[in-house]
């Protein structure tokens, strides 16, 4: 990833599509495509294809030196320049020839994160789902007379785990202050993948469970010494809810105290998320309904390949093999050891082995998506249940096959035209980056996946409301707006002094709250997330940004700075992660507009450039700064694009706060926009930049298109050629209706035809 | 992401599938670490005091008789040393049970904590590392003498509650290592991967014969990644093979499936145990072990020898209970029972890659956190030792007065030519190692 913060990298050359000059192609035409071909397909003499990896510039300057063959040196720079420009355009760049071949939907192997929802659905498939979400929030709270759970005299909801006993008695009631127990129990909403640790502090004994009922994360159940404070980490799954259980005690433990005496005791869960800091665990993340534990992968993988801009599964190596075997032999481990449990047996069953027979065949089933084939039943059932007396060492036999099986790790690894179960696996792949779960493959199997309705409606209905659909729709939000990435927000701490750690942790909470709300929200309305003039703040955000809030207020939906401040495009968590550590950055903020919503594309960067050191020019705002750097011709062909759109942002500082002035001067924040269709927009600061954005025809294209390629992770171009603009439209009709465009997007290529191969 | 796990720690070190000889230790690859004779330590704990009557000879010296309690040492006599009068002289919070075994090994008090005993003031974990993981550190610190995984600790029916009674090995202070009482999870922990790749070489023949069958069907340019893929299952197959080979001679010991955690299977598992511990030493996965019978303060209820009530309430009984007496003598001498077949398993081993038998190279220290259960004293605690691992003289019964536990644990380290000047408290280490071991 790109640091932002200490060099950034200026873009020259020109915006792609305006670039080539009919010279340029006259020149080709007349002195080189008799050697190099029409299209630069070579000739039998030359038979080379003229395509490499060099840049515009530098191949501008082979040609003037080696080129033509009989008189190098006889093309002047000019005429170089417009030739290199136009065969890097036209067949010489890697962009150039990706658009010239043909586009099909390519075979890919499970991505990482497929992965490991599949192995956790797999075997959750036993245990039940625990990818619900119901209305009520907090833990439920079990208080007990004595130190050990039994007699119950209050049974509550409590929203957080925070308290202050001090010497006194939890309640009223019938409580002694000296000896008492409490229970929470209940499941924890993960919001994203990543490692969670998980935060008791107590001044009693205290054992906290978190998916795992049998060995506490953080135990503290013997206080020793001074340690007030427990602790453990856990790697989780996002998008799924996973049983969580903290168990308190005031009272000595061990041998019953006879004469206890009055003490201070207080209690609080806390967590630390990736990249975030300590804090309680808010009320929002816990359910007082109890959820079956979930397994987790946690065998290191390689990285997928991004190269695309999308997660895209069509690479293997070696370290993924290895990855795969490490991994299916550990999950092998757990569902051997746990086999009673999840074929819902005992050793003294009488039909325990037809019981585990039938677990493995439908774990086969889930796994390849499909049902168990004759031929398969035979390599994947039958000969592991017949290699061992042992049935715990079949079972795992029979887990180490099915994981290792391609039918596994490929998506559709037979090919030909897809069935109805076909259908089922693309669906929730797109919807749930994970396998059809039952009610899914019934459906595959009475036929009821055949028309579009029939998958929209269940898409509709059931699958977009499911906890995992909502990850990936906010996971896709955070991929369109470049914030998928934990990105450097530490600030200049004397210009900025307050904005820590805590503070960017809370921006990047509003800003999922923001993005949440208005893509659940029953209109979904894209353009709200533009224009909306309401952000969720909490009382720490509050008092930075200069609004009134109580200081201790969780988040809430709230008015910010109305008339000044629209949409996510100036939330605060943006304008700091779009900026250096002391003064703001046009250009990144240009660059990102440009590129990331309004899909334009810019040519790949070619030189890195230092900016101006704000002290090097004490009187410029940073607009004139930036004006003054890249006023020559050649950066300016992209830089045209890219400043008046960043120039819009100027109000709002390296952090986000709103200001009218940058170095006691007056800001301009006027900027312009040249559309795609040729019309020159111009705006006058974030709130009318906003209003043009959110009905630009272009920021939707770019939209349907970065959603369909997160989701589907194929190219949109495999499915022909018009189809983001039908995805656009269907989008427009809808009143821009996010929801409805997974739907579409979902819906559309589940039920495509596997005619893989369409040229452009 | 960080997350880490056992493979990924077996990979860092080097030891994947075709490095499985060095897990092994296969003695003719000759590594550094056989070189010198190798030297180990074993403490078994069993709880609740003895009766002194039938346990201390009351000779000293070479000449003794040994009493009912110890009778099954009969054929180990001659490497076998008892060291009467040593004591758990710390003091401090918890009752003399916690303290007991939390200062058996670590010689120094208890932190204050929550947790009531039965008398005194309650208390937490110890302050201190216990001295066989002293001994671990500096054997692992020496390339010569590093293995595995430095230490093992086995344990049979330890309850499943992490309390001061429970715990007798700390790493450090409020670091206590919980014993691993499941012979099917040390069984993993030593020979996971090796049985894994027996799994794994079973049934690749399946898996491509199903991959072939894959890639016949898709179309030839998405064929290119099963090819990929194909060939890395291949590399993967030979690495199995070449290791197949290696490993011969050194075989995954078969363990009996199915023995379920039970009191009444305590037996059982007293063996698997110690067969695991020995063959742990045979391909030297470690140097240093313990094995802890349930707990400070153990309720084993012996049915097996006709014993139906707990072993600690049994304990509690006044000298003058004849047949309580006579119970608690027989639960002790089945735990020397235990000390004896470790003893013979150890003496049958041939020391691979050196002389004599693994009995000759190890000390197995037998102890107790009470020298007596009925007063809870904690002067006199049974420290048995058996075997050559310490060049201590052995063949003979020794009464010191009243020495502080500490010099003993120090002795320890000294015999691994680990000289340190003080161990736990200072205040109990004022003459050194016991001058007269070896």
């Amino acid at each position: 990833m790109r640091r932002l913060n200490f060099v950034f990298v200026l873009l020259i050359g020109g915006v792609a599509n305006h670039c080539h000059g009919a010279t340029g192609e006259q020149i080709y035409t007349t002195q080189c495509a008799f050697c190099h071909g029409k299209a630069g397909e070579g000739s039998k003499k030359y038979p080379k294809p003229l395509i490499g990896d060099k840049s515009s510039p530098q191949l501008a300057l082979q040609i003037q030196k080696t080129m033509p063959k009989e008189d190098p040196g006889s093309l002047s720079k000019e005429d170089s320049l417009a030739v290199a420009s136009y065969a890097f355009d036209k067949f010489y760049s890697v962009a150039a020839r990706e658009r010239n071949n043909p586009v099909r939907v390519e075979l890919a192997r499970l991505t990482v994160s497929q992965y490991r929802n599949a192995v956790a659905d797999m075997i959750g498939h036993f245990r039940g789902n625990a990818t619900w979400w119901d209305k009520n929030r907090g833990l439920k709270g079990e208080y007990f007379k004595e130190r050990n759970p039994g007699k119950r005299l209050i049974e509550r909801t409590d929203p957080e785990v925070k308290f202050d006993f001090g010497v006194n008695a939890p309640a009223e009631k019938d409580f002694d202050a000296k000896e008492f127990s409490i229970r929470w129990t209940g499941s924890v909403l993960i919001p994203e993948t990543g490692e969670y640790t998980f935060i008791v502090k107590s001044n009693q004994s205290v054992r906290l469970f978190v998916n795992d009922n049998k060995n506490p994360i953080a135990d503290g159940y013997v206080r020793s010494g001074n340690d007030n404070e427990y602790k453990g980490t856990v790697y989780l799954l996002g998008g799924r809810v996973y049983p969580i259980r903290l168990d308190f005690s005031k009272a000595l433990q061990g041998v019953k105290d006879k004469n206890p005496k009055p003490l201070p005791a207080f209690v609080t869960l806390l967590w630390q998320q990736p990249n975030g800091t300590a804090e309680t665990i808010p009320s929002r993340q816990l359910s007082p309904q109890w959820s079956p534990e979930t397994y987790v992968v946690t065998t290191k993988f390689p990285p997928d390949d991004r190269s695309y801009g999308w997660e895209r599964g069509t690479t293997v190596s070696k370290a993924w093999d290895q990855a795969t075997t490490d991994s299916a032999l550990d999950a092998a481990d757990y569902v051997s050891l746990r086999i009673n449990e999840l074929a819902k047996t005992n050793e003294k069953d009488d039909k325990r082995a037809e019981k585990i027979k039938t677990f493995i065949r439908q774990m086969a089933k889930l796994a390849f998506r499909k049902p168990v084939t004759d031929d398969l039943e035979k390599v994947y059932v039958t000969r592991p249940m017949e290699s061992n007396p042992d049935l715990q060492a079949a079972v795992k036999r029979a887990m180490l096959m099915i994981l290792k099986s391609p039918r596994f790790l490929y998506r559709e690894p037979s090919g030909g035209e897809p069935d109805q179960y076909d259908v089922a696996a693309r669906m929730a792949f797109a919807m749930w980056d994970s396998i059809p779960n039952q009610e899914l493959l019934d459906l595959a199997a009475a036929g009821k996946l055949k028309t579009p309705e029939e998958v929209k409606k269940h898409l509709n209905d059931k699958m977009i409301w499911d906890t995992r659909a909502k990850t990936r729709l906010l996971g896709f939000l955070h991929h369109w707006l470049k914030t998928d990435h934990g990105r450097d927000a530490v600030k200049d701490a004397k210009r900025f002094p307050g904005f820590d750690a805590a503070i960017v942790g809370d921006l990047r909470t509003s800003l999922d709250l923001t993005l949440d709300d208005v893509v659940w929200s029953d209109k979904s309305d894209f353009r709200q997330l533009l224009i909306s003039e309401e952000t969720f703040l909490n009382g720490r955000l509050a008092k930075y940004y200069g609004v009134d809030l109580p200081a201790d207020a969780s988040f809430a939906k709230t008015a910010f700075e109305p008339g000044k401040r629209t949409g996510v495009l100036t939330h605060p968590y943006l304008m700091t992660t779009l900026a250096y550590s002391a003064e703001t950055s046009p250009i990144h903020r240009g660059v990102f507009l440009a590129k990331g919503i309004l899909g334009t594309g810019l040519k790949p960067p070619q030189e890195a450039f230092t900016p101006i050191p704000a002290e090097l020019h004490p009187n410029l705002t940073t607009r004139q700064r930036v004006e003054l750097q890249t006023k020559g011709a050649n950066c300016q062909s992209c830089h045209l694009v890219i400043n008046p759109l960043g120039f819009a942002l100027e109000n709002f500082d390296a952090v986000g706060r709103y200001r009218l002035k940058d170095n006691n001067k007056e800001i301009d924040p006027t900027g312009t926009y040249l559309t795609r269709s040729g019309e020159t927009k111009t705006f006058k600061g974030a709130g009318e930049l906003a209003k043009f954005l959110a009905g630009s025809p272009d920021v939707h294209t770019a939209f349907a298109e970065q959603m369909f390629h997160h989701l589907v992770q194929q190219s949109v171009r495999a499915y022909g050629s018009t189809r983001t603009t039908e995805l656009r439209d269907t989008f427009t009709k809808s009143g821009f209706h996010v929801r409805q465009l997974a739907v579409e997007i979902v819906a559309g290529s589940a039920l495509a035809a596997s005619s893989k191969t369409v040229r452009k | 992401m960080t997350q880490r796990n056992r493979r990924d720690f077996l990979r860092d070190l080097g030891l994947g599938a075709a490095t499985l000889p060095f897990v092994l230790n296969l003695p003719s690859l000759g590594f550094a670490n056989q070189s010198k004779r190798k030297q180990r330590l074993v403490v078994m704990f069993s709880p609740n005091g003895v009766v002194t009557k039938n346990f201390w000879p009351d000779e000293t010296g070479a000449d003794f008789k040994l009493k009912e309690s110890v009778s099954p040492l009969e054929a180990f006599k001659k490497q076998s040393l008892f060291l009467h009068g040593v004591c758990d002289k710390v003091r401090g919070d918890g009752d003399a049970h916690m303290r007991g075994i939390g200062c058996l090994l670590t010689g120094t008090e208890l932190f204050p904590g929550n947790i009531q005993g039965g008398s005194d003031t309650p208390a937490g974990w110890s302050k201190g590392n216990s001295i066989d993981q002293e001994i671990k550190s500096h054997l692992q610190a020496d390339p010569a003498t590093k293995t595995r995984f430095g230490s093992l600790e086995f344990g049979v029916m330890v309850p499943e509650r992490a309390d001061t009674w429970t715990r007798m090995v700390y790493s450090g202070p409020n670091k206590p290592i919980a014993p691993i009482d499941d012979p099917y999870q040390m069984f993993k922990k030593l020979y996971g991967r090796a049985k894994d790749n027996q799994v794994l070489a079973s049934v690749m023949d399946d898996l491509n014969a199903d991959l072939k069958k894959v890639a016949d069907k898709v179309s030839g340019e998405d064929r290119k990644l099963l090819d990929e893929h194909a060939t890395f299952v291949r590399e993967m197959e030979q690495e199995l093979k070449a290791d197949k080979g290696m490993a011969a001679g050194h075989k995954v010991p078969e363990i009996e499936p199915g023995v379920r955690h039970d009191n009444d299977n305590i037996p059982k598992i007293s063996k698997m145990q110690i067969d695991l511990m020995v063959n742990s030493f045979v391909s030297d996965a470690s140097r240093i072990a313990t094995l802890q019978y349930t707990n400070s303060v153990g309720m084993a209820r012996m049915k097996w020898l006709g014993i139906t009530e707990g072993h600690h309430e049994l304990s509690h009984e006044p000298d003058k209970e004849e047949k309580a007496q006579e119970k608690l003598t027989k639960i002790n001498k089945w735990f020397c029972e235990q000390l004896a077949y470790l003893a013979k398993r150890l003496s049958e081993t041939p020391e691979p890659g050196g002389t004599g038998s693994l009995l000759d190279n190890t000390l197995i220290v037998w102890t107790n956190e009470l020298g007596k259960g009925n007063s809870h004293t904690l002067n006199d605690i049974p420290f048995l030792l058996v075997g050559g691992g310490l060049d201590f003289k052995m063949g003979r019964s020794l009464k010191y007065k009243q020495v502080a536990h500490n010099r003993l644990l120090m002795s320890l380290a000294h015999g691994f030519g680990h000289r340190i000047t003080k161990f736990g408290s200072p205040n109990y280490c004022g003459d050194g190692p016991l001058a007269d071991l070896t």
